[in-house]
């Protein structure tokens, strides 16, 4: 039988760890709800952000909680580029063509990740002096720890400029109805270049938390991908609480499984959810609608 | 008036100069193991796999318009499988089951199929995107758990394969391969080609457009996605069996990996998705890129790979096959009186996106 304390640590880490899941997947499910198609690039995006963090905690030492807002800054403007030269044709065209330029953009941002950093795994250091909290029952530890925090302040940002910004509600308006929307005076295509853009900056953010804790390899992409779809679907297409709820979920029943099951579990536990989740209730633990199809 | 002569369903075979095309194709190709090196004769046979895996994926994507990006998983489950029964030893398995490479091939395939049977009614439940995320999550569990199921599959060292079908000192175990190899790849095609223009095709073709519509019309949609899935998964299935016993050497990373399901979707992108001749003219394409591409540009190929299939899915949906009906079939046959523009909507068969992109 497993210790008591290992598996109250495991659930406090799940919970942690979920707070960067939820970002990822917030980015994700943001782009699905208003754009109607699923970033296969997502997953590969994270890394790259990630990458960037790593490398510039390597070559100057600044935390990547610093590097995060640089990998933001990057991911959005490609996340830009790319719907402006590349989705624009094929948004609205019916799902096969979105899915195969994402699933090429994919296999070439991981060959660049392959060739500019070498196929081993790298990590970078939060940078910060200081110990982690005892809570008794479990460990804070400090990495972790403010992950988790600039996890959920970013979670909050995005809610509030979704909420109160001109360009936040004029988005919700596109998700709600887009024709009824473009009829209201709004640029639909401003709002899917933005869209792109902060659900890709959002991967980069996911990413150079992420590699604060974890080592980050180019293929780990496909990984993360999954991930973040499962946390979408967990949480219900749009709703940006599910999505933090599901994020802990996952990062939870994926720490209880590598306990129980072994390591090589870990992976395989989230993937089952994931998978049970879409089959028996595709509207998403709190969602609205918009699974199954 | 041409573009009624050129409707998209006029049965390939019936041109006299195409079937003499491939009577020579296939002769060729009988040849190759008794003409050329070792080296070539097994560069040959990963392009007769690819041919498999291309006009397999084609069923399920390009005609039933099922995205499945877990192709791999079929293909190593039938690799897998196949090595069980040739080698039962080094899985665990009692000697008592082992069969000839042949049988065991073969029963690779089924097995893939009977997978395919099992899961297909779960997960066609998906449909759209879920559906592509989910096949890419199904896959990625097999090879999950496959890897680290270290008794059954080596876990990722893997192990060798027995088998040894050398005829003599000059027909040796891959030459053999490559025949067996080219045998089901005509399999592969002649029983697509059947499916693609009969009732099943048709059906297929109706989901694919508009399952709503066809739905209503009496056409069974899971029926036919489960059609389309279960041939499809046979055909990898056998073409990892085969791949396996060519190589001799198996391991969860290498036939199961996500690899395999890109190959898959690369040939049949630049080939043409939804047409016939597409995937096989993409094998060849991506014959000549993986290797001349691996030799010239060595670590950038995949980022080569991955541009292609964007370039080609945005501004040439059809692929080569496309291209050359454009260019070489209709100019031919008509001399060179269609070469104008195409007759746009009135045209079946040719995408209309081509023709009226005006983003």
């Amino acid at each position: 039988m497993v210790a008591g304390e290992l598996v109250s640590q495991s659930i406090v880490n799940g919970i942690l760890l979920g707070g960067i899941y939820a970002v990822a997947a917030l980015g994700l499910s943001l782009v699905f709800g208003i754009m109607d198609i699923v970033n296969l690039a997502h997953g590969h995006m994270l890394m790259v952000g990630a990458y960037v963090a790593i490398l510039v905690f390597a070559a100057t030492g600044i935390t990547p909680l610093v590097g995060m807002f640089i990998a933001m800054g990057l991911l959005f403007v490609l996340g830009i580029v790319l719907q402006k030269v590349l989705l624009k044709h094929v948004v609205g065209e019916g799902i096969e063509q979105p899915i195969i330029v994402l699933f090429g953009l994919a296999l070439i941002l991981q060959n660049i990740g392959q060739l500019v950093l070498g196929g081993d795994a790298r990590t970078a250091d939060l940078g910060i002096p200081g110990d982690g909290i005892n809570l008794g029952f479990a460990f804070l530890s400090l990495p972790r720890t403010v992950t988790f925090v600039v996890a959920v302040v970013l979670i909050g940002a995005t809610w509030a400029f979704l909420q109160y910004t001109k360009t936040g509600q004029a988005i919700r308006a596109t998700a709600q109805n887009r024709t009824a929307a473009r009829y209201m005076g709004i640029d639909t295509d401003r709002i899917y270049i933005i869209t792109l853009g902060i659900g890709t900056a959002l991967a980069g953010a996911a990413g150079a938390l992420l590699s604060m804790l974890f080592p980050i390899n180019p293929f780990v992409g496909w990984s993360y991908l999954l991930k973040a779809f499962a946390v979408v679907v967990l949480g219900g297409v749009g709703s940006i609480l599910g999505t933090l709820v599901g994020g802990v979920i996952l990062g939870v029943s994926e720490n209880l499984g590598a306990l129980y099951l072994g390591g090589g579990y870990r992976n395989v536990v989230s993937l089952l959810i994931f998978l049970g989740v879409l089959l028996l209730k595709p509207e998403g633990l709190f969602g609205t609608g918009g699974g199954g199809e | 008036m041409s573009f009624l002569e050129r409707h998209p369903e006029k049965p390939l075979l019936a041109n006299r100069r195409l079937r003499a095309v491939i009577g020579v194709v296939v002769l060729a190709l009988l040849a190759v193991p008794f003409v050329t090196t070792d080296a070539l004769t097994g560069l040959i046979l990963t392009g007769l796999v690819f041919v498999m895996l291309g006009v397999s994926w084609n069923l399920l994507a390009g005609y039933a318009g099922q995205i499945s990006l877990g192709h791999a998983a079929f293909f190593g489950m039938g690799a897998f499988v196949a090595a069980w029964l040739t080698t039962p030893s080094a899985a665990g398995f009692p000697a008592s089951i082992q069969l000839p490479i042949l049988v065991a091939v073969v029963v690779g395939g089924v097995a893939a199929a009977l997978i395919a049977l099992i899961i297909g009614p779960i997960i066609f439940r998906l449909s759209g995107h879920y559906f592509a995320i989910g096949t890419l999550a199904l896959a990625a569990v097999i090879e999950l758990v496959m890897l680290d199921q270290r008794s059954l599959t080596g876990g990722s060292t893997g192990y060798y394969v027995q088998g040894d079908l050398a005829i003599n000192d000059f027909v040796g175990h891959g030459d053999v391969m490559f025949l067996l190899t080219l045998v089901a790849t005509v399999l592969t095609i002649a029983v697509t080609y059947r499916i693609v223009r009969g009732a099943g095709g048709l059906g297929m073709k109706a989901i694919h457009d508009d399952e709503e519509a066809a739905s209503s019309l009496g056409v069974n949609p899971l029926k036919y996605k489960m059609y389309a899935f279960v041939v499809s998964s046979f055909f990898a299935g056998l073409a990892g069996g085969l791949y396996g016993h060519y190589t001799l050497y198996i391991n969860p990373e290498s036939t199961l990996a996500v690899t395999w399901t890109i190959d898959s979707l690369v040939i049949v992108i630049l080939g043409g998705m939804g047409t016939f001749a597409g995937p096989i003219l993409g094998s060849a394409l991506f014959l000549l890129l993986d290797t001349g591409l691996a030799a010239i540009v060595g670590s950038v190929a995949t980022t080569i790979e991955g541009t292609l299939i964007i370039l080609f899915i945005i501004f040439l949906p059809q692929g080569l096959y496309g291209l050359a009906e454009d260019y070489l079939i209709t100019d031919v046959g008509r001399g060179g009186a269609s070469a104008a523009p195409k007759s746009s909507d009135a045209t079946p068969g040719t995408d209309p996106d081509v023709v009226s992109d005006e983003d």
